[in-house]
């Protein structure tokens, strides 16, 4: 919402504060200032100038000539595309040598062969509103050819303010003045109130009211006018609603458009005559829609009306939903002699889900559905017959018509003094605590330590003592409040993870060589992956409500993200790219919650490999696995030959520990590759972390180092091509034989040295006691001892 | 044999050192004067045994003089030649070191992953631990529990997604906050948690809006906490983050599920507060929302609103990282570009 300077000027003393002082108030108290504007500033270069003829520019369907007089001289022509001029027209007038408030330098330009002296300008053009649809009108009463623009427009600033959603007193400059009066802590200035003397026809004699539900519309009021004249708005209000982004329409409409933004009541203006449409007596009705029921809207739209909306009806009509729009055929016009204004109170509830159904929001609609107090619809009343008889004309007629009931006021709220000064954590007396609610407009007595508080009506946001803590607050500033840190009184949670599983293992994967990617929760709602981590491989949650089918589904494994980034990176020129993400993904669970699974996948892409590079990549990756496994978990690790799809059929493996797969790794199948458009080679591992990494890792103990020697020596067999390493190892462990602290494997070998369909595996065993040195023969019987193993499990034979 | 005598021999010894070319010659040298048998100087202490008197110790001197001279020498050269040997090996083994290569092979963390790390290691100092909640939520926890009755207008700016079909009564948690719920009710106070994670709104991606984005949020509820301890707080946390000089600044805001509720504004970094582009000529840059827990949310959670207090604060790791690293747009964050990546 924006608001003038000028116009607060009318409710509270302003002059001597700088503009800039009084966005920084309002941003600090809530009322957020989005930007500033300065309204008329640099417009004493531009002047009025008047028509005095128009004629089209030759060869163009779109530009006039005008021939504008300033003053005593003889007037000049000037080129302009707007096609609202007419002869006798004032319009601001930037001739040749003029700066326009935008910094734009004015001069004289040939147009179409005709030369321009300078240019009219619209509203927008000389910093006095938004408009730029046509030539800005200057009223013929303020304006005399000649003069400076800044004689009608003196300088003034506007703030746009972002209003917080349970402020809805604040819509209005009364309402912020109201918040700028409590911040400086200067007297309000409240808007002139006094009833308007009626006279002729009492209006109840030509209309009645009638609610269905006061539960929606609590409050109805209706007042007449007779005698108006076709006159547009003064200057000054004209002035107003440019500054704050709004177009002059008609005298009527203006004046209910100002009301609204002065006092913040929405009002609506029916057409006496139309109401009546032929008919004598009126019978204005506030109802739900009923099938059927249609209304042409003020904008010109034809709406079918859902039975949730509510409506102003007249003769059971529809004639306005209510809160949001009014109907074309009930509205006013130039030759309204006689109207109806209605004030009323409408549930924000309603008018809420009425204004989203139908995608419009409207001046009245944005304030309705914040909880707009009921006792604003009087004030609007009172000040729109002011303002109207005043500077339009008309007369009021006797007696508003009304419907429904005023809701009380809320009784007061009681609170402790010393608890507002005990939360906020500064010292305040009961007597500066009650002050500052006092500079908001509060009525605060005292009851001993407690304090009542009664809020002003339109204060709906106060309701509670807790309430009361942050008007203090606010008032006083937070920048009185000392910052100190809660005092703790007792210890964490012992045991608490301050090394949870998940930053070990990306410490791990990094250190390994992986980068960290973060790749989106949602994916294309068809999406079938080529490639099979864990899960079903398919999305089975849809949004219900997705910004595209591209983003329709939630994820059920990492790979897709994260081999889509692979290819991001290589259409970028990368010919090796290895990355890792952690996260979440969703699996159905049929009806229950879905299952939240944490997620590590890794990839390893090389664009162009060498022959061997994919094994060893391959092989990197599974000993990071292993690293994670060894470090984070309780049990022991194995990888089990596996097939996937999506995965080589000889080189896809799963992680298995505590009888349960935790993951699946191995290098992409060509037919994977091609469909995800990845070239070169590409190894990928997905595991679940959570249940099987557990936080702070695996704990350690300290072995004996006993200082006796080791033996160490060699021992080399011969193995069926196909023999697996992994189970050959676990089966030694699985022995525990004596005095042997630690066996791997030193080389393979496959070639001319062995038979055909078996390799050559090279071991190396590391032997201790850890009481006496060991000797040639000790190593001899160990030796035997794991070849006999070996024979066993995976058919080695001594080479 | 006289002091003369051995002052020749030195010398000549001394020559002879100087002209040996390698470690075999040098060795000829000592042995023909250092010798424990026969060397030309050693034989000077037989020599000695025949003196007496005054003539005797001259002798001596000149003798312990020229062998300390000689063995010097020899010593000094014989370095000398190992390490020319030395030198000439080494020239083979010549490396380029202005080229060190392609650096250590590590990875890189996610600016995101490692802003809330940083965080959460902030907040671990003053006795925060971290939870996690879950990303698919029902209206219970993520509205209704936090004072947003349906239809309430602060669900405006919370867009949010809901699943299909069978799973409509789930929705993708819109921030963090229902895990102030979940860790209220499922524990006494006192709290103090950190909650980073995920959170989605239906907004359409543009270069400030991503769908799905990341919030840390934390709570602290105990006996007796203040305002004055949620500004301390914040304080901290944020002069950890942006640098000790930093400016920040809170300022009355609205949530409905806290009371008072403040927003926290750090002086822009590119113009420290007087305002530039970058900032939109604010000279602030909204950084987390933040509030006392609103006494019903206390109820709501299983906490007497008379017996303890609270606040809680939320921000969004992706725009401080937006902010903190001068990217353009933060969608950039999530194209994982490793142009982008391995700068951190």
């Amino acid at each position: 919402m924006r608001v003038s300077r000028n116009w607060l000027g009318d409710f509270l003393e302003l002059e001597d504060i700088a503009p800039v002082r009084i966005a920084e108030l309002l941003t600090m108290s809530g009322t957020e200032v989005e930007r500033t504007l300065d309204v008329g500033r640099g417009l004493d270069q531009v002047v009025v100038g008047e028509v005095v003829d128009l004629a089209r520019v030759e060869g163009s369907d779109h530009l006039f000539l005008a021939r504008v007089r300033g003053g005593d001289e003889e007037p000049q022509d000037v080129v302009c595309g707007a096609g609202n001029l007419f002869v006798g027209a004032l319009v601001p007038w930037a001739r040749p040598g003029t700066t326009l408030p935008s910094g734009l330098e004015i001069g004289r330009r040939k147009i179409r062969g005709v030369v321009s002296n300078g240019m009219l300008c619209a509203a927008d053009e000389v910093g006095l509103g938004s408009d730029h649809e046509g030539i800005l009108l200057l009223p013929p009463a303020n304006a005399g050819a000649g003069l400076p623009l800044s004689d009608l427009y003196p300088e003034d600033t506007v703030y746009e303010l972002e209003i917080l959603s349970n402020r809805a007193d604040c819509l209005s400059h009364w309402g912020v003045a109201r918040e700028l009066a409590a911040v400086l802590d200067r007297p309000l200035r409240e808007p002139d109130l006094r009833p308007v003397a009626s006279s002729g026809q009492p209006l109840l004699n030509s209309l009645t009211v009638e609610i269905e539900d006061e539960s929606v519309c609590p409050f109805y009021r209706a007042d007449g006018f007779g005698g108006i004249p076709d006159r547009a708005a003064p200057h000054w209000m004209q002035r107003r609603l440019q500054a704050v982004g709004q177009r002059s329409v008609s005298g009527i409409v203006d004046v209910a458009n100002y009301v609204l933004l002065d006092v913040g009541q929405p009002l609506h203006t029916f057409d006496l005559e139309r109401l009546q449409a032929g008919g004598g007596h009126i019978r204005l009705g506030v109802r739900q829609a009923r099938a059927g029921d249609r209304l042409r809207c003020l904008d010109g739209v034809d709406r079918a009306l859902d039975p949730a909306t509510l409506l102003i009806t007249a003769g059971d009509r529809a004639t306005a939903i209510a809160g949001v729009i009014g109907g074309q055929d009930s509205a006013v016009h130039e030759g309204t002699r006689e109207l109806v204004l209605e004030a009323a109170s409408f549930a924000w509830t309603s008018v809420r889900s009425t204004s989203r159904r139908l995608g419009l929001r409207t001046e009245a609609s944005s304030r309705f559905e914040r909880l707009l107090a009921p006792q604003l619809a009087p004030v609007g009343a009172l000040r729109f017959a002011r303002l109207l008889t005043d500077e339009i004309g008309g007369t009021l007629r006797p007696g508003p018509v009304e419907a429904g009931r005023m809701p009380a006021s809320a009784g007061p709220i009681r609170v402790a003094a010393a608890s507002i000064s005990s939360l906020l954590g500064v010292p305040l007396t009961p007597e500066r605590t009650a002050a500052a609610l006092r500079r908001l407009q509060f009525t605060v007595s005292s009851e001993g330590p407690d304090l009542e508080v009664i809020p002003p009506a339109v204060r709906t946001d106060v309701r509670e003592p807790v309430d009361l803590v942050e008007e203090v607050g606010r008032i006083i500033g937070y920048q009185e409040v000392p910052g100190t840190i809660p005092v703790m009184r007792r210890a964490p949670r012992a045991g608490a993870a301050t090394a949870p599983a998940a930053r070990l293992a990306a410490d791990l994967a990094i250190g390994a060589g992986y980068t960290e990617c973060i790749t989106g929760s949602l994916v294309p709602s068809d999406l079938v992956s080529p490639v099979r981590g864990l899960g079903t491989g398919r999305t089975d949650l849809a949004l219900a409500n997705p910004l595209s089918t591209q983003l329709g589904a939630l994820r059920s494994s990492l790979l897709p993200g994260l081999l889509s980034s692979c290819q991001l990176n290589q259409a970028r020129g990368r010919d090796r790219v290895r990355l890792f993400e952690q996260g979440r993904v969703f699996w159905r669970v049929d009806g229950a919650r879905p299952e939240e699974p944490e997620l590590l996948a890794l990839v390893d892409q090389d664009v162009e490999p060498d022959p061997d590079g994919s094994a060893e990549r391959l092989l990197h990756l599974l000993r990071v696995c292993q690293g994670l496994g060894e470090r984070l978990s309780l049990g022991e690790t194995e990888f089990r030959p596996a097939e996937h799809s999506g995965f080589h059929p000889f080189r896809c493996a799963e992680i298995w520990s505590g009888g349960q797969t935790w993951g699946v790794l191995g290098e992409l199948s060509p037919k994977a590759l091609a469909q995800l458009e990845l070239r070169g080679r590409v190894v990928a591992a997905e595991l679940r972390t959570d249940g099987w990494l557990v936080p702070g890792g695996r704990p350690s103990l300290a072995p004996a180092l006993t200082r006796t020697p080791a033996l160490v020596l060699d021992l080399a067999v011969t193995v069926p091509e196909r023999a697996l390493l992994g189970e050959a190892l676990a089966a030694v462990h699985e022995r525990a034989i004596p005095w042997l602290e630690r066996i791997w494997l030193l080389d393979q070998y496959q070639g001319s040295q062995v038979l055909a369909g078996r390799k050559g595996w090279t071991f190396r065993l590391r032997l201790r006691d850890p009481e006496r040195t060991l000797t040639g023969h000790d190593g001899e019987v160990t030796r035997q001892r794991v070849l006999t193993c070996l024979r066993e499990r995976v058919a080695a034979e001594l080479r | 044999m006289t002091g003369d005598d051995l002052q020749e021999l030195t010398r000549g010894a001394l020559e002879e050192i100087a002209g040996a070319s390698d470690p075999d010659q040098l060795e000829l040298v000592r042995r023909k004067y250092m010798a424990r048998h026969g060397g030309l100087i050693t034989a000077g202490a037989a020599a000695l045994a025949t003196v007496d008197g005054d003539g005797r110790a001259e002798l001596g001197r000149a003798f312990n003089l020229a062998k300390s001279t000689v063995q010097q020498a020899l010593h000094t050269r014989q370095l000398e030649l190992a390490s020319g040997g030395r030198a000439a090996d080494a020239e083979r083994e010549w490396l380029d070191l202005s080229h060190p290569g392609a650096g250590l092979d590590r990875g890189h963390q996610h600016p995101v992953a490692r802003l809330v790390r940083e965080i959460e290691d902030i907040m671990a100092r003053l006795g925060y631990e971290s939870v996690r909640g879950p990303e698919i939520e029902d209206d219970l926890h993520n509205f209704q529990l936090l004072n947003m009755p349906p239809e309430h207008p602060a669900r405006d700016t919370h867009d949010t997604f809901y699943l299909a079909g069978a799973e409509a009564a789930w929705l993708f948690r819109t921030h963090t906050s229902p895990v102030q719920m979940r860790t209220m009710l499922s524990g006494r106070p006192p709290f103090r948690i950190i909650v980073p994670g995920k959170v989605a709104r239906r907004d359409n991606p543009d270069p400030t809006h991503i769908p799905v984005f990341h919030q840390v949020e934390g709570l602290c509820v105990d006996r007796g906490v203040t305002v004055g301890d949620l500004k301390g707080t914040l304080e901290y946390l944020l002069r950890a983050l942006f640098g000790p000089e930093r400016k920040v600044r809170l300022r009355a805001s609205f949530f409905p599920y806290t009371e008072p509720s403040l927003e926290a504004d750090v002086a822009c970094g590119i113009c420290q507060g007087s305002g530039c582009r970058s900032c939109l000529g604010k000279g602030w840059m909204e950084i987390l929302g933040s509030g006392m827990v609103h006494p019903q949310v206390l109820r709501n959670g299983g906490v007497d609103p008379e017996q303890f207090s609270g606040f809680a604060f939320g921000m969004g790791p992706d725009r401080i990282a937006v902010l903190r690293y001068g990217l353009p747009d933060v969608r950039e964050l999530y194209e994982n570009d490793l142009r982008l990546l391995e700068q951190f």
